[in-house]
């Protein structure tokens, strides 16, 4: 029965390819995707700190979005 | 409501969205592949080959509706320059690049136990090409090119030349004598397709979209922090 599976009736390599191929791509797509914002969140949160700490307060105050992105950084560290 | 529309919102949804999506996603993966690879049956004249459908047909349909959303909102664009449009026709493209090219891949390799060869220039395939096509020099414009307003106008115009060819694309079946087959899920008028592989069909569709939107809000979100993370240079000055 396993073997069936697997050979899908002269089939398999043909079926398991284009299953394979398809989920390899998205799986490096989503790794990709999630490493770039990562990155991003990364040097973002780093400029943040970089700021005075007057400039800093001025930057969360005003841009609810920035406090937001701070505060996912820091909860994936 | 207003609060509803407003960034900061968005953001906050963005993220809600994205933890849900990881939380379910692989349960309904698993659910869609064994229906997919095991329970559904094969057919009557492909054999098992024909579970090659459930992820080229998924394919091609995310390929072919991302392009009509990208000319479509980037038609918007034109007329009413809403600065989240070209975001969020930005993060669609290269989701609909790799769906077209899953499409095509997956397409060949399913050619060959059914019409005897990998490739034929017929006009389905040639016009998915040249839709792959549309989506490289999208993506390649805004690589290229620095200005960010230029970018987006020159890619809005790729975008709604290339809107002619979702059609081309549509009915090239029914228009030139082709190797491929005609639709066999119609949204008006009667589907010829069984149920025990319809449901399978569809619950793969679904789990590709909820990958899609996976993808595209990780890239919106993305996009929304390099405008800030260039706004915060100004505090910098």
């Amino acid at each position: 029965m396993i073997s069936n599976f697997i050979t899908m009736n002269g089939y398999g390599i043909f079926v398991w390819s284009s299953f394979v191929i398809t989920f390899l791509v998205c799986g490096l797509v989503y790794y990709k995707t999630r490493k770039t914002l990562k990155k991003y969140e990364k040097e973002f949160a780093k400029e943040i700190e970089e700021l005075s700490i007057e400039q800093k307060k001025t930057v969360l105050r005003n841009s609810k979005i920035a406090s937001k992105i701070l505060a996912s950084y820091n909860k994936t560290i | 409501m207003l609060n509803f529309f407003h960034n900061s919102y968005i953001f906050f949804l963005i993220e809600k969205l994205i933890n849900f999506i990881n939380s379910i996603f692989f349960v309904l993966l698993l659910i869609a592949l064994s229906f997919a690879l095991v329970f559904s049956p094969p057919d009557y004249l492909q054999g098992e080959s024909v579970r090659i459908m459930y992820v080229h047909v998924p394919a091609a349909w995310i390929s072919l509706a991302s392009f009509s959303c990208i000319s479509i909102l980037s038609i918007l664009n034109f007329i009413f320059k809403i600065k989240n449009l070209k975001l969020i026709t930005k993060s669609i493209a290269p989701i609909g690049l790799m769906f077209t090219c899953i499409a095509i891949v997956t397409g060949s390799i399913w050619g060959q136990p059914t019409w005897g060869t990998f490739w034929a220039w017929d006009a389905r395939i040639t016009s998915m090409v040249i839709m792959a096509l549309f989506y490289l020099i999208f993506i390649v414009i805004h690589k290229f090119f620095d200005e960010d307003d230029k970018a987006n106008k020159i890619s809005s115009i790729v975008a709604v030349i290339g809107l002619i060819n979702i059609p081309i694309i549509k009915y090239s079946v029914e228009w030139w004598s082709t190797l491929h087959q005609p639709a066999s899920i119609k949204i008006t008028g009667t589907s010829t397709i069984h149920s025990s592989m319809l449901t399978p069909l569809l619950l793969m569709f679904f789990v590709l979209i909820l990958y899609c939107a996976l993808i595209f809000l990780m890239k919106y979100k993305t996009e929304i922090i390099r405008i800030k993370k260039k706004n915060l240079r100004r505090y910098d000055q």
